[in-house]
């Protein structure tokens, strides 16, 4: 079993190489890449000169990856061919090679929930030959955050027949000519769709990159602490290697958030960071847009990945803004305590037709605590708040009755772990999204209006008959006030039929109650074994 | 797995690997019901980890001896040489054969197939000819260059058994790829199993289809076949078996919900290499392996979570009896009476053939995991 070093734990809070912050390739980092190519790699990968008299080493210079695929690649030549380099060099050849062969904002679009850790998806839209040939396997987003020369795609392929050779003995593989459709007719379209060269690419290496250092409002979820909102202060550090990072702020409940860090920033715009919330370590995976006006993620806990919740930043120039409110819902005829997050904020509140603040309980520039109330009779719908001059279009929805509640993920996979193994359990974290029926009164037309995240009673249920049969619920695992799923313990079972392990086909249950009525949404839920491969992205 | 139960059965090896085989082997004939009184007698053979050749009398169910196998586990798959003195077991991961003398442990032929930069596997792929002259596997060579790998094609190698120790291949024909488990004929042929089944002459490499599979030609109605398995099983009744699932659409949408699905197999004569196809049974449990009994053709016994039988006429499974945990590879006595489950864990699960019932059960020193579970008969008497 190989074990990857996860990124963010050589992100470091310790970082001694050079950064570049803002990339603009300056020739002084550049070289320094080059030397650690030359020094570590080019026993094996040729060094040549380009037509433009730059480095070419072979294989390397035909790839742009991303930050986390380079390393993957780099853990690999550690592991599989032996190649030593101090962590150090590790860190910069990261950084130099997903400086100068990354991959532009725009062809990470879509695909960015890989890089987030955010795993609990069933892909969509996928070419069926790339879901047959690659993504039976692999995610999609693999290949598609990979670009490479046709030559590459084809020795890619060969990589996996000299590597891994039962791949063409796989289902899906051994009923058809596995490896001549990969090698002569998958890579040439790969190459088209991903080739090596692109115009993203080439507009994002000319284009100067956004600073990242200052004060930046956050908003946020954490499984089992709730949603969040804060400040982020990003203070280039000492060593010129990123920033070290302030983090503060509070959950809904009111209880604080606090905590220290350090980010880097790859290929300009790519956000990673680590830090100490209290106690747990969590990572942040974030990109900055071009302006570096937001930055927009996930942030997840360092030991279980698949943990987290979304993170935006937005950068304070001084302006007024309103970014969110907590929660964004309230029903006709009633009256609730809200949070107007924001920045700057300052002047009279207004919360659209029909709503009224009744009694602020506690405002600063930066939000707003206050109990409001929605007319009994007016329309349904999204309102727009605004505080003075600062608006947030369609941000608080004003609705009748609960008409439809959906459980993210849809489809979610846990694995069994603990009691003595190698691996934790992989836990799962489900959120309850309300709905109303939208204008035309219709559940599950395109005009339902979304009400947002809503606290719900969790339970879990057998998936089938089969499940039921098999005890699976009784078994599998178990489901927290939060909508945290804890799986069962590793191992044979012997009081299962044929000593199974702590394995099920479940669905997770969400209750909300709306006024006198309940309302209840499932997802699916997998119980699985261990995998003892653990990949820097699956 | 079984840690426990694993310590307390190696306590016990070391008085079995005392006894002998075919110790008191007494001329009789093959019919004979007292197995004692037989000209032949039935070794069951496995591999279990970390590596080790398992050999079990077959008369009493009880372990003889553990052989320790060189280079780490391959996949446990082996062939028995016709004498059934031999068996030959895919080791190192796939990369070497070698041959163990199954009455004392003793290595008597090696042939390591990877050298320099190129890197041989043999996925399943071992068969012995029916002389016992010749040894063959299908090679799947890749080279590792300095900085990719070269793909090389599949061949297959012909290895003298006589070479012994160091065996490099006397003759190769290329082959296709996706080749896995294989099997000599008495006409002289080795069955390839691969996207279709092959039969190939290694004197001169020529190559004819006995069944198309991934090339089969039965309409729109039919799903190209998922042929495959991991174990050889098939000697007891002389044949090859290379199990199928497909699915008969009941309608134009090719809709896999409504489809019929079915598993079939593609079956091959050893004495005179003739093949046939059929399906067998719905496909209503997964079934990891298939053997003939060797007394009736029309009857195949299957396991994975339970052990089935099957009438093949009536394409129907007659009799199912489950198991205590999962078996990937099955296998029958001579006689036909009775049906050992086995692979997986560390425990062959041994049922009378006419009632499915559990008469024994056979505890190994380690896990099978995908090992074969393979039979060698021994006609004279053992030293």
């Amino acid at each position: 079993m190989t074990r990857h070093i996860s990124l963010a734990g050589w992100l470091g809070k310790r970082a001694m190489v050079t950064l570049l912050v803002g990339l603009s390739a300056s020739p002084i980092f550049a070289e320094e890449g080059v030397e650690i190519l030359r020094e570590r790699c080019a026993a094996c990968h040729t060094e040549t000169t380009t037509a433009e008299e730059s480095a070419y080493f072979s294989r390397i210079s035909d790839q742009r990856k991303t930050p986390e695929g380079w390393q993957m690649t780099i853990n690999r030549m550690i592991h599989l061919r032996g190649i030593e380099i101090p962590k150090e060099e590790k860190r910069s050849l990261v950084q130099h090679l997903a400086d100068t062969q990354g991959l532009a904002p725009d062809e990470t679009e879509g695909f960015r929930y890989l890089l987030e850790q955010d795993n609990n998806r069933v892909e969509a839209g996928i070419d069926p030959d790339l879901e047959q040939m690659c993504a039976r396997c692999h995610s999609a987003a693999r290949v598609g955050l990979q670009r490479r020369t046709e030559q590459e795609w084809q020795y890619l392929v060969n990589f996996h027949m000299g590597q891994f050779p039962t791949t063409e003995l796989h289902a899906m593989a051994r009923d058809r000519e596995w490896y001549r459709l990969a090698h002569d007719e998958l890579a040439p379209k790969l190459a088209e769709r991903y080739g090596l060269k692109s115009e993203a690419w080439e507009e994002w290496l000319s284009q100067e990159k956004p600073l990242l250092k200052g004060s930046w409002r956050v908003l946020g979820f954490i499984p089992g602490k709730g949603e969040y909102d804060g400040r982020m202060t990003a203070t280039p550090d000492e060593d010129g290697n990123g920033f070290m990072l302030q983090m503060k702020g509070r959950y809904a409940d009111g209880s604080p958030l606090e905590g220290e860090g350090h980010a880097r920033v790859f290929t300009g715009y790519e956000w990673r960071g680590t830090l100490m919330l209290g106690d747990v370590e969590m990572r942040q995976v974030l990109a900055a847009d071009a302006e570096g006006e937001t930055l927009r993620g996930r942030m997840f806990l360092a030991d279980s990945r698949r943990l987290g919740g979304e993170m935006n930043a937005y950068k304070d120039h001084g302006g007024a803004e309103i970014l969110g409110i907590q929660p964004g819902y309230l029903r006709l005829g009633e009256s609730g305590e809200v949070t107007l997050i924001g920045q700057h904020l300052s002047g009279e509140v207004s919360l659209g037709e029909g709503v009224r603040v009744e009694e602020v309980l506690e405002r600063s520039d930066d939000r707003i605590r206050m109990r409001i109330s929605a007319a009994p009779e007016v329309s349904p719908g999204a309102r727009d708040v605004t505080v003075g001059e600062a608006t947030g279009d369609s941000i608080l929805a004003v609705y009748d009755r609960l008409a439809r509640l959906e459980v993210e993920p849809t489809n979610a996979l846990a694995r069994v772990g603990g009691n003595g193994g190698q691996l934790d359990k992989m836990r799962v974290a489900f959120r309850a999204v309300g709905y109303a029926a939208g204008a035309d009164g219709e559940v599950g037309t395109d005009d339902d209006l979304r009400l947002g995240y809503m606290p719900a009673d969790w339970s879990i249920i057998p998936a089938d008959e089969a499940a039921a049969h098999e005890q699976d619920a009784e078994y599998a695992g178990t489901i927290d006030a939060h909508g945290i799923f804890t799986p069962g313990d590793a191992g044979p079972n012997p009081e299962r039929p044929k000593s199974a392990n702590n394995v099920g086909r479940l669905k997770a249950v969400a209750t909300v109650d709306d006024g006198a009525d309940q309302l209840s949404g499932e997802s699916r839920l997998l119980v699985a074994v261990q995998d003892y491969v653990q990949r820097v992205l699956d | 797995m079984k840690s426990s139960l694993l310590l307390s059965s190696l306590a016990t090896i070391g008085g079995l690997m005392l006894a002998g085989i075919g110790a008191s082997a007494a001329a009789d004939t093959t019919s004979s019901k007292d197995p004692a009184a037989r000209d032949y007698r039935e070794y069951l053979l496995t591999v279990t980890r970390p590596n080790q050749l398992q050999v079990i009398d077959m008369a009493s169910n009880s372990l003889l001896r553990s052989c320790d196998i060189p280079g780490p586990f391959g996949s446990g798959i082996m062939v028995p040489a016709t004498d059934g003195k031999t068996a030959y077991v895919i080791t190192n991961i796939w990369e070497d054969v070698v041959g163990i003398d199954i009455r004392n442990c003793e290595i008597t032929f090696h042939a390591a197939q990877s050298s320099g930069n190129e890197t041989v596997k043999s996925f399943q792929s071992v068969a012995v000819s029916q002389d016992g002259q010749e040894l063959y596997t299908v090679q799947n060579p890749v080279r590792l260059m300095s900085d990719h790998y070269e793909v090389l094609e599949p061949r297959l190698a012909v290895f003298e058994i006589a070479d012994g120790v160091g065996a490099q291949p006397v003759r190769t024909f290329p082959v296709d790829r996706r080749i896995t488990k294989i099997a000599a004929t008495g006409t002289g042929e080795v069955i390839l199993g691969g996207g279709d089944l092959q039969a190939i002459n290694p004197e001169t490499g020529e190559i004819r289809l006995l069944e198309p599979l991934q090339n089969w030609d039965r309409g729109e109605q039919w799903m190209t076949p998922d042929a495959f398995a991991m174990h050889t099983q098939g000697s007891q009744a002389n044949e090859y078996i290379m199990p199928y699932s497909t699915a008969r659409f009941t309608d134009d949408e090719q809709d896999m919900a409504t489809a019929e699905w079915w598993w079939g197999i593609s079956r091959v004569d050893l004495e005179t290499a003739e093949s046939e196809r059929m399906e067998i049974a719905p496909l209503t449990e997964v079934i990891m392996n298939f053997v003939t009994d060797p007394t009736d053709d029309n009857t195949l016994y299957g396991v994975f979570n339970s052990v089935s039988k099957i009438d093949i006429s009536a394409k129907t499974i007659v009799k199912e009896q489950p198991l205590d945990h999962t078996y990937y590879t099955v296998n029958v006595s001579r006689d036909g009476n009775t049906v050992y489950a086995g692979g997986t864990s560390s425990d062959i699960s041994v049922h009378d053939a006419e009632t499915l019932e559990q008469i024994a059960s056979i505890q190994l020193p380690g896990d099978m995991s995908t090992s074969d579970m393979r039979v060698a008969i021994i006609h004279d008497t053992a030293p």
